[in-house]
């Protein structure tokens, strides 16, 4: 052993089959890593576990007294509406052209209390309106096409509660006429500042119109709110609040039935108001008319001007209460094992300086943290899944059995487009939250560190959320990882219906997949910044 | 491919401190090259750099004519064992290596073959973090050899190593060089290498201090030096002087001398009827050859700096150079 060989030219030839080194060899590489880790097997299922478990408490801890009720009417497509309003018209037979001008539109004060009165300023609310319809009969939900003047909005043409669309921004207190024109099941709404010159606003097909339907005037003024936040405590303020609309010209070119009468549409949902969360005693009103509304709703001619004063709204109803949303809270508690899980897949491997047999194994790493991302991504995507479908299923009972029962509050199902893509996205948020903490990790090369950075972006927020002024608040749900929570919400947010919309209930200013892409975008940068950094630091 | 390391005018320096400066030296198929120098010396930043981990200030290291980095099957090409320690504790060593296998495709079979060949068979489904330090260094050594490569990079493998290991490994290393492969394992101990290594490129503070196969290393140390062991000192002494040697009283009754064969130092004494009782051609220790020349690389940047303070300076400046 001791003598030495002399060297030997010839060089060495490996037996040895190779395999390539493609990028589905760096997956394997990869997800063998991550499974071969007891310790990290058990934090996948504590974050199963945590999402469940706090998902339960927080849909098992309210409870809502008075469930169930009325059903709420139902647009011509199924949603949920409001269609409380004061209607002054007659029957029209086939087509024909309804025209009135809108003179002013004040908020009426009259049957408010004080405490309503202080609302708004003692202006009408922002979507209070008057204006001429369209409608298939007076009964709540019924196929209409509307023109209106709106308090802050300018003029409108709405058609079936749900659609909306901008004419001029001409303020109420500079009289405008409105036109209406029904051909065959086609209404086109107009309108023009003289009578004389008029601009198309839009119009739309209605498919259940019958030949003879209502035409004429509208008044109606949804509820007003005030939310204001001191440090710890939130108060929402809202009552109902009543318009008063004048017109004068009010003429129906067509084939009319029957005389011009007043109709007070719509009552109001029975049983409770949409509720805020329950820990607020004087809740928030909610977006339909208040208990005075019909009753108080009026109209009255003389000498050619029309005046009606009406309570109520004509407009999709928004639900404050998001029961898919309430039953995947815990994940914004569960995403805090898969963060650190996150960090650790990569920093585990800078501290011991696996790093480095990482590297010499496969040069390319960009690649390399590629296939982290992706195996992580995926992992933390299942884990996520797994969690969120259980949250969803273990919640949606204990919701309704604390009161939060249809068809006041209609029961959530995964076949529902929008449940399932929240109850995925919520799968999706973990996953992004994991790969974006794996990012952070590679980026500091430190556990303690990452996961700091981590609890600071995304677990702070919702600690603070109720504690700050409500700009703040809403800027952080928009501009931070947490908007990615967004993806969880189910229920519409109208851009014609305004809403409270208080963050510690969940309420996210964008749109779901807007949040969702906030978060995206976040770890797609800390992804590129981790691989720049990666590249050009030496391991 | 061609499995020569290449090592070219290669130079890196951290800030300040410079670990590597301008290093050449060559790495042979069939051959067990040693990468001997103190700690602090450069070795690991060298690996490094030949492994694409740095990127070099200045200079170039190929393997087989390629830069590392552009090596698309390296597992296949080049076997490393950076840090025994460097594996996730809580993964037991037989998953360490499927992942790595895993990354290049290598069957499962070799990962369970190579447990058994380099004796952790019995250890393959413990956890990495029970191992104690030559387990590790096993366990580095079968990750080096999963894509069965020609070349290997070894970093201090003997370290932790217990004795019955150090054994092992030496045959090992001997045996994979025989195959033809280029072996590359680095020492701050020659002791280390002295039984495995067939060439040695030794370095101090980043710079080549010698670059020869350990026989011609041990013949340059020892010279021409002669041992001699005589009860009249002074009497042998006065003989050789005169004869031309040169004479150094190493002991009470021991001289070295030099400049003078043993042949003719025996003659010499026989013919003046002094009495000795032995006469040896020294043969230094290859620790003693390295030891000389390492000091003498010191000196020699020491002088060069021109004052003792500097030489100071550049001592800790090489230490620093090591970490990273």
């Amino acid at each position: 052993m001791t003598t030495q060989t002399p060297p030997k030219p010839a060089a060495y030839r490996s037996a040895l089959t190779r395999g390539g080194d493609g990028f589905v060899r760096l997956l394997h590489a990869e997800w063998t890593k991550l499974r071969t880790v007891r310790r990290w097997t058990i934090v996948m299922l504590s974050a199963v576990a945590v999402t469940i478990l706090v998902s339960t408490l927080s849909a098992g801890g309210d409870s809502v007294s008075g469930g169930g009720g009325g059903a709420p009417p139902r647009g011509p497509d199924g949603t949920r509406v409001v269609d409380a309003f004061q209607f002054v018209g007659q029957p029209l037979a086939g087509d024909g052209t309804v025209t009135a001008r809108v003179t002013g539109l004040t908020r009426d004060t009259a049957e408010e209390d004080d405490r309503s009165m202080a609302l708004g300023g003692g202006k009408p609310a922002p979507w209070a309106k008057a204006g001429i319809i369209v409608k298939a009969s007076t009964t709540p939900g019924s196929t209409y096409a509307a023109m209106m003047l709106t308090q802050s909005h300018g003029v409108r043409f709405q058609t079936d509660f749900t659609v909306d669309r901008a004419g001029s921004s001409a303020p109420p207190s500079s009289p405008r006429w409105l036109r209406l024109t029904r051909a065959g099941n086609v209404v086109t709404g107009y309108e023009s500042a003289d009578g004389v010159v008029w601009d198309k606003v839009g119009s739309a097909t209605l498919e259940g119109l019958p030949a003879s339907a209502e035409v004429g005037l509208f008044v109606t003024s949804p509820g007003l709110f005030a939310v204001e936040r001191q440090f710890g405590s939130t108060s929402v303020e809202g009552g109902p609040s009543s318009a008063t609309g004048t017109f004068d010209g009010f003429s129906v070119d067509g084939r009319t039935e029957g005389p011009v009468r007043g109709v007070d549409v719509g009552a109001p949902p029975r049983g409770p108001r949409v509720p805020g969360a329950p820990d607020r005693p004087d809740g928030p009103a909610g977006e339909g008319p208040g208990p005075d509304g019909p009753g108080n709703n009026t109209a009255s001619e003389s000498g050619g001007v029309h005046t009606l004063t009406a309570s109520g709204d004509i407009a999709p109803m928004e639900s404050e209460t998001d029961l898919a949303q309430r039953s995947l809270e815990g994940a914004m508690i569960g995403l805090i094992p898969l963060a650190a899980l996150g960090v650790l897949f990569i920093t585990a491997e800078y501290r011991k300086g696996m790093i480095l047999t990482t590297f010499t194994a496969s040069p390319r790493r960009g690649r390399v943290l590629a296939a982290k991302a992706l195996v992580l991504g995926t992992a933390a995507f299942a884990v996520g899944l797994v969690a969120s479908v259980a949250s969803f299923l273990i919640g949606q009972p204990l919701l309704r059995s604390s009161g939060l029962r249809p068809p006041q509050f209609p029961e959530p199902s995964l076949g529902d487009g929008r449940v399932f893509a929240a109850v995925v996205g919520t799968a999706g948020v973990l996953a992004l939250v994991a790969v974006f903490a794996m990012a952070l990790g590679a980026l500091l090369r430190n556990t303690a560190a990452a996961v700091s950075v981590i609890i600071v972006l995304l677990v702070l927020p919702q600690i603070l959320l109720s504690g700050l002024p409500l700009d703040a608040a809403r800027f952080i749900m928009q501009a931070t990882p947490v908007a990615g929570f967004a993806v969880q919400r189910t229920t519409d947010d109208f851009g014609q219906v305004d809403s409270a919309c208080i963050p510690e209930d969940g309420c996210y200013p964008q749109a779901p997949w807007a949040g969702f892409g906030v978060l995206l975008l976040y770890t797609l940068a800390a992804l590129a910044l981790a691989a720049w950094r990666i590249r050009r630091r030496a391991a | 491919m061609d499995a020569t390391i290449e090592v070219s005018d290669l130079r890196k320096r951290f800030g300040p401190a410079v670990a590597v400066d301008g290093l050449s030296f060559t790495a042979r198929p069939g051959q067990v090259t040693g990468f001997v120098g103190p700690n602090g010396a450069g070795k690991s930043t060298t690996m490094r750099m030949i492994l694409g981990l740095d990127a070099p200030d200045g200079g170039q290291a190929l393997i087989g004519g390629l830069p590392y980095r552009a090596i698309r099957t390296p597992l296949y090409e080049v076997g490393a064992l950076l840090d025994a320690a460097a594996v996730h504790p809580s993964r037991r060593g037989r998953d360490h290596l499927l992942w790595l296998a895993h990354s290049h495709g290598v069957p499962t079979r070799r990962v369970d073959d190579l447990l058994e060949q380099v004796g952790l068979a019995s250890a393959a489904r413990r956890r990495a973090g029970g191992y104690s330090l030559g387990m590790r260094q096993r366990l580095g050594i079968a990750a080096a050899l999963l894509g069965d490569p020609p070349v290997l990079l070894l970093d201090e493998p003997v370290n932790g190593l217990d004795p019955e290991g150090i054994r092992w490994i030496r045959g090992f290393l001997r045996s994979l060089a025989a195959e033809g492969r280029t072996v590359l394992i680095s020492s701050h101990l020659m002791s280390e290498l002295e039984d495995s290594a067939d060439h040695l490129v030794v370095v101090g503070r980043g710079r080549l201090i010698a670059d020869t196969s350990v026989a011609e290393l041990l013949a340059a140390a020892s010279g021409d030096r002669v041992a001699l062991r005589t009860g009249a000192r002074t009497q042998a002494m006065g003989v050789l002087t005169d004869a031309g040697g040169t004479v150094a009283a190493t002991g009470r009754d021991t001289l070295t001398i030099t400049g003078l064969p043993a042949e003719r130092i025996v003659a010499l004494l026989g013919e003046h009827g002094v009495p000795f009782s032995e006469v040896a051609a020294h043969r230094a220790s290859l620790e003693e050859a390295y030891m000389e020349l390492t000091r003498d690389s010191a000196e020699f940047r020491a002088t060069s700096n021109g004052d003792g303070d500097a030489r100071m300076n550049g001592a800790s400046g090489a230490d620093t150079g090591e970490g990273r």
